[in-house]
């Protein structure tokens, strides 16, 4: 049974309900409903065992709550081996400890799991405001382990300063381990939630997918460049090649997504690079888009692990992208590469499939213009002055039937890049000429201060490639040709009034707030690049900036340097903070005595007086007896009595008669006698 | 001065057999102008002890034996109305007197306690609007039973604070006690003390207290007892600034009785039970446990 010691005090009950909310309150918006609901009632019970009014849970209503709790995980989840149910498992179990709650090794055990389950935050999100959250979590969690000390540490103020302190001491040795701390990979390959919705560009393009898109100002992608930036009109961020038709959405198709045979070249160098150096050096970041697919210019290769690249210039990653993922690019541009592989027939095919009947009208169109003569560009050149001429661009087109790209080029003539892309392949496909949809981003926002690009959802867009015998694949943007600000000024400019019509609040009118998101945005993206992303790579580099070279020897220094510093400033510190009183000069020649004394055998207690001391002496070391009263009578006149003179007198006494009393000689013989 | 003092001892010695110590304890209570609470059990010599000392002191001597139902005047004295004269005639309690005897003080009620307590500590007596100042020296010797035992009024903390020592006499020693069998009645004995000193001898005495030399060390030392008292878990109430002064005052004393013109760490100790037990209170035991363990931990020595 636990004594009153081991007991839990009583005070510090609300501290571990603090900390538990707080390590909680982040979960509990991606738990099922009723979790919160169980810890609130784990701990209205210890609550009320706290007033008296009721005993802590037996066994078999313990049995009966883990029963039901798993049920309900079971119910809530239906499958076990995935990140969410087993963070739902800490969390209840957690809560459930609650119910017994006893003794002081039980709420170290809930604090020390308090700890674990506050960091299981970082799982899911990594910026700052959750960081800040971390920290907050850290400090109360702190305190409540401070307040477990009893007499009085469970007040606010006490438990948090405390907190507070032991934080801001351990501050320095968390910066180094930061840098010095070797980063895993994870030992086990956490179940990513797959249930969540997508964003960003997808799979596939029916109409309206980029209408949502368009509604969305959530960033994308932020790129930073080496050396030449982009132009705006050659800014395409290809991610995604729309080969297959049917009708009214646009697909990968199979061979050319990399799940579906698509052929995908993971090792650099497998694919013969141009002569020339590539034009373009950059970094991407990307935001968690739950796909695969990575954004780059044109013809790009990538050195990063885990990155691939496909047959149509593109990049690929080996697992979706879950959480912020950077990489590097080079690009060339199409026109570097001078020599050009024909076409394959299979290629070729996939590149002009249609379904086999639909939208006889624009089949039709573009069948006159063939029998006319035209050839692939003449066509292509009709069909976007016909664009210019008579469609608008606009983000509400109306709704169409069946035969879209009909509706669209004879009916309605309003749309955005969608339709355009979409038509402007089925025309071009129609009329004999391999296109493709490419789907991505265009465009971008130079943010000056940080010296990066800022692509957000809403410049999702689409466009086409068209393919010419001996010049290979050629971008066409249709809609440049409706709304050339579009390319060149982005969405904001061409849809005017439309553009971000129905978010709730205007924000994007007003200029300081836009400021401020773009300011906030770079704090961001500095924070990204310098702590989460702050891998074994970057670690091998900083250490290798701040050592020159990374040997055992360098690394232990850097360890053991500022450790030895802070631990000699801390003894320093003892030291003069002890010597501030200075002892009398007889106590101190007498302490200096009594040491000797001690080395010889006698030890003096802290409360013997110095005559009862001297008796003890000569009873236990009879050769001493004389020394020991001298010295005690010269130190007691000294000390009590004032007598300067009885002070040289001691002097003389230690530095004289002491050295050859207790030399090493007589004290071997002293111990054995 | 070691003569007298000597004399003294060796003549109530020769009454209380074997209680040296306590003996001089006594007088250095006297010399350095305080009171003495004696706590015993009845029947160990406490009424002896005093009535000896007034005796060699040659100091006036009275006692009042405390009851449930005194009252202050019977200590302090009653105005009387004398017919011949028509006038109010003051007739003295036994409070007016140099040795005051309060034989089992907290057998009485807190008034009258406190009435008497009130007369120590400002040497003077108000009664019907007059202030009347008592005979210097005035001694009070009280003696009290251990609380536990029947009919008694605590005397509260901030009375026994008034006391500069409280002893106990305890048990005589086998061979003090077999010759107290073989000796004469102590009462005989009693009636043949003659006084050792006079008045002036003792004033001077008491004035010499002040005069005893104290040390920085020793004043240090006497700082870092104190204020362990007042930071120690195990005492609820540290030494107050006027029992400090207390212990200071009291080894003064106890130096002086031994001859000795500067304090010694060993005389502080030595008086340290007697000043400081009544004193300190704590859950780490009563305060003559607390004042050993006091002793014990804190160094003489400035570390």
């Amino acid at each position: 049974m636990a004594t009153t010691q081991d007991l839990l005090p009583r005070e510090s009950l609300l501290w571990i309900f603090a900390a538990q909310f707080v390590a909680l309150l982040p979960q509990f918006t991606q738990l099922p409903l009723w979790v919160p609901f169980a810890w609130a009632f784990a701990v209205y019970w210890r609550l009320e065992v706290f007033r008296g009014r009721r005993d802590l849970p037996g066994r078999t209503l313990k049995l009966l709550v883990i029963f039901l709790i798993i049920a309900g995980l079971a119910m809530s989840y239906r499958r076990w081996f995935a990140l969410e149910p087993m963070v739902a498992l800490l969390t209840v179990s957690f809560t459930l400890k609650n119910l017994e709650l006893v003794s002081r090794r039980d709420a170290f055990v809930s604090l020390l799991l308090a700890y674990f389950v506050a960091a299981t935050l970082f799982v899911r999100e990594q910026t700052i405001p959750y960081a800040l959250y971390g920290l907050l979590s850290v400090v109360v969690i702190t305190a409540a382990l401070a307040a477990q000390m009893g007499s009085f540490s469970a007040r606010p103020r006490r438990a948090l300063g405390l907190s507070l302190r032991l934080l801001a001491q351990a501050t320095p040795l968390m910066l180094l381990l930061f840098v010095v701390m070797p980063r895993l990979g994870p030992l086990w390959s956490v179940p990513q939630d797959t249930s969540a919705g997508r964003t960003g560009v997808s799979d596939s393009m029916a109409p309206g997918d980029f209408t949502r898109l368009s509604k969305s100002d959530k960033p994308a992608l932020r790129i930073s460049f080496d050396g030449p930036i982009p132009p705006p009109e050659q800014r395409y961020w290809r991610g995604l090649v729309y080969s297959e038709f049917d009708g009214r959405t646009w697909r990968q198709g199979f061979g050319v997504d990399p799940r579906n045979g698509g052929r995908v070249y993971w090792r650099s160098g497998e694919r013969p690079l141009p002569q020339v150096g590539p034009r373009y050096r950059y970094q991407v970041i990307q935001e968690a888009s739950r796909t695969p697919w990575l954004f780059a210019l044109a013809r790009p290769v990538s050195d990063s692990t885990e990155v691939g690249e496909t047959e149509d210039d593109r990049l690929v990653k080996r697992t979706p992208v879950y959480s912020r993922f950077a990489y590097e690019v080079r690009s060339w541009p199409r026109d570097t590469d001078s020599v050009q592989a024909p076409l394959s027939t299979a290629e070729r095919r996939r590149n002009l499939q249609l379904p086999v009947e639909g939208n006889e009208r624009t089949r039709k169109w573009v069948e006159n213009l063939r029998r006319r003569g035209l050839g692939a560009e003449e066509i292509s050149t009709q069909l976007l002055a016909r664009y210019n001429r008579e469609f608008t661009y606009t983000l509400r087109p109306p709704a169409l039937g069946v035969d879209s790209v009909d509706e669209f080029l004879f009916g309605s003539k309003q749309g955005f890049c969608e339709h355009f892309a979409g038509s402007y392949v089925f025309a071009m496909r129609a009329a004999g000429v391999p296109a493709r949809v490419v789907a991505g981003y265009q465009g971008g926002e130079w943010v000056r201060g940080e010296q990066y690009l800022l692509v957000r959802e809403y410049d999702a867009h689409a466009w086409a490639e068209i393919w010419l015998d001996g010049r290979g694949w050629q971008r066409v943007d249709p809609t440049a040709a409706v709304a050339p600000e579009r390319v060149r000024d982005g969405l904001e400019s061409a849809a005017g009034e439309e553009f971000m019509q129905d978010s709730l609040l205007p924000l994007h009118r007003i200029d300081v707030l836009v400021k401020l998101r773009l300011q906030w945005d770079m704090i961001n993206y500095r924070w990204y690049q310098t702590v989460v992303s702050f891998d074994s790579e970057r670690q091998r580099d900083t250490l290798q900036r701040l050592l020159g070279d990374v040997s055992p020897l360098r690394m232990a220094l850097l360890f053991a340097l500022p450790t030895v510093l802070a631990l000699l400033g801390v003894l320093a510190w003892i030291w003069y903070s002890g010597r501030r009183r200075k002892l009398p000069p007889a106590e101190r020649l007498y302490r200096k005595f009594c040491r000797r004394m001690a080395r010889a055998g006698v030890k003096r207690d802290a409360g013997e007086t110095p005559q009862d001391y001297a008796e003890r002496i000569a009873a236990q070391k009879p050769r001493l007896a004389t020394l020991a009263q001298r010295v005690t009578d010269a130190f007691e006149r000294a000390a009590y009595a004032g007598e300067s003179a009885a002070l040289s007198e001691l002097r003389q006494l230690l530095r004289w008669r002491l050295a050859s009393a207790v030399s090493p000689a007589h004290k071997r013989e002293l111990v054995g006698s | 001065m070691q003569k007298i003092v000597s004399a003294i001892v060796s003549d109530i010695g020769s009454v209380l057999l074997g209680k040296e110590r306590q003996v001089k304890l006594a007088l250095a209570c006297l010399l350095s102008k305080g009171h003495l609470l004696i706590e015993d059990l009845p029947g160990m010599g406490k009424t002896t002890l005093a009535h000896a000392l007034a005796q060699v002191l040659g100091l006036s001597y009275k006692r009042v034996q405390f009851t449930s139902d005194m009252l202050p005047a019977d200590i302090l004295g009653v105005s009387i109305f004398d017919r011949e004269s028509g006038q109010f005639h003051f007739h003295e309690g036994p409070v007016f007197s140099q040795v005051l005897l309060a034989d089992e003080i907290n057998r009485s009620s807190p008034k009258t306690q406190s009435a008497l307590l009130e007369a120590m500590e400002e040497c003077q007596v108000s009664v019907d609007g007059e202030t009347r100042l008592l005979p210097q020296p005035f001694f009070v010797i009280a003696t009290q039973n251990p609380l536990q035992q029947s009919g008694t009024f605590a005397l509260p903390e901030s009375q026994l604070d008034r006391f500069l020592m409280r002893i106990s006499l305890g048990y005589p020693t086998r061979e003090a006690e077999r010759a107290l069998y073989l000796g004469t009645d102590p009462r005989q004995q009693l009636a043949k003390l003659k006084p050792r000193i006079d008045l002036a001898t003792l004033r001077k005495m008491q004035s010499l207290v002040g005069q005893v030399k104290t040390s920085d060390s020793l004043l240090n030392y006497l700082e870092r007892l104190v204020l362990h008292t007042r930071q120690s878990p195990d005492c609820a109430v540290g030494l107050s600034p006027r029992g400090a002064l207390a212990l200071l005052r009291a080894a003064k004393a106890w130096a002086l009785l031994h001859n000795r013109g500067h304090v010694l760490p060993e005389d502080i100790q030595a008086v340290l039970p007697s000043v400081a037990g009544h004193r300190l209170q704590g859950e780490g035991g009563n305060g003559d446990q607390l004042v050993e363990r006091l002793v014990r931990q804190v160094d003489i020595i400035a570390a």
